[in-house]
């Protein structure tokens, strides 16, 4: 589970589209390939900032889960089920 | 990082993609503004005047050059490479017998596709035998015949085995299995789910059975899939399995068959971008597969044993751009909106796919006047019956042809008989002659499968008079 998670997150924020999106600070997401727009929740923006940065889901999910008071367990379970919406999008 | 994302409420971290269409207004692709005179090298008039209006036109140099390009991109790639020809696509017998020859093997999925296929002349052991539902009496032919059968769940898999030890056979079968790629939407209601366990629990019964082998993989991932990456996934995660199975239970597959999905040449509703830009290269797909396929089977070469032949499905990706739909408008009218609106003979009744795929539509004479927004509705008393529901035209004139496309997969065989007739359906030979390959419907054709209870055979309203006792349908009935 834990290395197809980081083939994931290798192919939607290193290769993949997620560099090219366009990201509004609103949460508005344009993908110009499709011509497809989403939005994005408070958390999920921050989680898109941090992944697009490089961290880790490790880190990011620790910075998430200091930043809202969170367990390390609630914010990875929910970081990883994030990632895969973001595998089915992009 | 700067802090303003802190808000007080954890709440999931969640994406939402926008409604469809909403936001596409310069995404409507409008008539092309070539004129079309011609399809497939054949006068559009001449083919409506010789067989009628709507009229579907099938080429059979595009369906043979599709076949061959998609086999020649695999087996350039990887040595053992089987097309089946997923019937449900097209199952019109001409289009069939077209692949046939071209080397398909046939892809069914139910006892009527089966029969038709062997009535096709295709041989047993050519035929793929999928799908839900098989029932006892044409897996007890598809067994005798040595057909490939790829099991769907655990009450098929006893039901081959009892059929195989009633006939005493050794039947060696596929199992299908669905797992997540990451990429698609999981198709998790066909076969055995991987991740949960039932995929092995399936292995486990057939090993314990005399009668029945497991010598192949089989999985479907989805269709129309935009992101050839997905099924090198499907293959990786395939082969790992093929090699658990080797590994830990001895048990060799010869066969993976991938399935369907490569996308057509077409335009999905959602998709912004033309399909010749959006749609990738088949051989990114094959890219995909067969690197994938070569990589993960490397641990077999490396010992001398034998390679899986590979199986794929590809259905939509052969025929839709092999056929086109002539349909006439027979209306318009402004909507209180102010839009144009036409309507046309040809309705979702015959183009099933326009529920998903924005249709390219082509005038058939030279446009004169201003492109307006204009809905295009079909022929059914039915509020849904849209073709296209934006599109810019020039204004069109009762009697103007249209050409609509492409509509070769999943029209033939998901149209409805509601309402309308179906019509003909031809085929544009390789020398430009064209023939019928279905007849159009007519009342004889609607009536024949109608059987009459005797006591309500009369043959006109006039005749109701002379029912037994001379009363009318109503007295007789009442005095009952
Ligand atoms: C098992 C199977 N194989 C092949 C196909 C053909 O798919 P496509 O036309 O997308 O290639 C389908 C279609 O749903 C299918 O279910």
């Amino acid at each position: 589970m834990i290395e197809k998670m980081d083939t994931l997150l290798q192919r939607i924020c290193v290769d993949g589209r997620l560099a090219k999106l366009a990201v509004s600070e609103t949460g508005f997401i344009f993908d110009p390939q499709t011509g497809q727009s989403f939005t994005l929740n408070q958390t999920g923006l921050l989680a898109l900032d941090l992944l697009k940065r490089g961290n880790s889901l490790e880190m990011t999910a620790q910075y998430m889960s200091d930043e809202y008071e969170v367990t390390m367990d609630v914010a990875s379970s929910s970081l990883e089920a994030f990632l895969y919406q973001l595998g089915r999008y992009l | 990082m700067n802090n303003n994302h802190k808000v007080s409420v954890w709440e999931p971290p969640f994406i939402q993609p926008h409604r469809v269409g909403a936001i596409n207004k310069f995404g409507n692709r409008g008539a092309k503004e070539n004129v079309m005179r011609e399809i497939f090298g054949v006068s559009i008039d001449d083919l409506v005047d010789q067989f009628g209006s709507p009229v579907f036109v099938t080429s059979e140099h595009q369906l043979r050059m599709n076949v061959r390009k998609i086999r020649r991109v695999f087996e350039r790639r990887y040595n053992q490479v089987i097309h089946g020809w997923s019937y449900k696509t097209n199952y019109t017998g001409a289009i069939c017998r077209i692949l046939h020859q071209e080397g398909s093997w046939a892809e069914v999925v139910s006892a009527f596709e089966y029969e038709k296929a062997r009535s096709l002349g295709v041989p047993g052991n050519r035929i793929i035998f999928n799908g839900p539902h098989k029932s006892k009496a044409i897996l007890e032919r598809a067994i005798a015949e040595g057909a490939y059968l790829q099991a769907d769940h655990m009450d098929e898999l006893k039901m081959i085995e009892q059929i195989a030890s009633e006939q005493d056979r050794i039947v060696k079968i596929g199992i299908r299995i669905n797992f997540d790629t990451g990429f698609t939407e999981p198709w998790s209601r066909f076969g055995f789910n991987l991740e949960s366990g039932q995929a092995n629990e399936a292995v486990k019964r057939i090993s314990m059975s005399p009668h029945v082998r497991l010598t192949g993989l089989h999985s479907h991932i989805g269709t129309f899939i935009m992101e050839p990456r997905a099924y090198g996934e499907q293959v990786k995660t395939m082969c790992r399995f093929m090699r658990d199975l080797d590994d830990i239970d001895h048990i060799n597959i010869d066969t993976l068959d991938i399935g369907g999905g490569f996308p057509s040449k077409n335009a999905l509703q959602r998709v912004y971008l033309p399909p010749d830009q959006a749609v990738p290269d088949i051989n990114e797909y094959a890219d995909a597969v067969c690197d994938a396929l070569v990589e993960e089977t490397r641990y077999l070469e490396q010992s001398g044993r034998a390679l899986p032949r590979l199986i794929i499905e590809s259905g939509r990706a052969i025929v839709d751009d092999a056929q086109v739909l002539i349909t006439s408008v027979v209306g318009t009218k402004r909507l209180p909106d102010g839009r144009r609106a036409a309507i046309l003979d040809a309705g979702t009744n015959l183009l099933f796919t326009s529920y998903w795929y924005n249709h390219q539509v082509q005038m058939t004479r030279e446009p004169g006047g201003v492109y307006e927004d204009t809905v295009l509705y079909g022929p059914l008393c039915m509020n849904i019956d849209v073709v296209r529901q934006s599109i810019q035209m020039p204004p069109l004139v009762y009697g103007d042809r249209l050409v609509v496309s492409p509509v070769g997969a999943y029209n033939n065989t998901q149209w409805l008989q509601f309402i309308e007739y179906r019509p003909n359906v031809v085929l544009v030979h390789e020398d430009t002659n064209v023939s019928v390959i279905r007849r159009a419907e007519n009342l004889a054709v609607m009536n024949a499968q109608d059987e009459m209870p005797a006591h309500l055979s009369y043959r006109t309203m006039a005749d109701e008079g002379s029912l037994p006792s001379g009363k009318t349908t109503r007295e007789h009935l009442i005095r009952r």
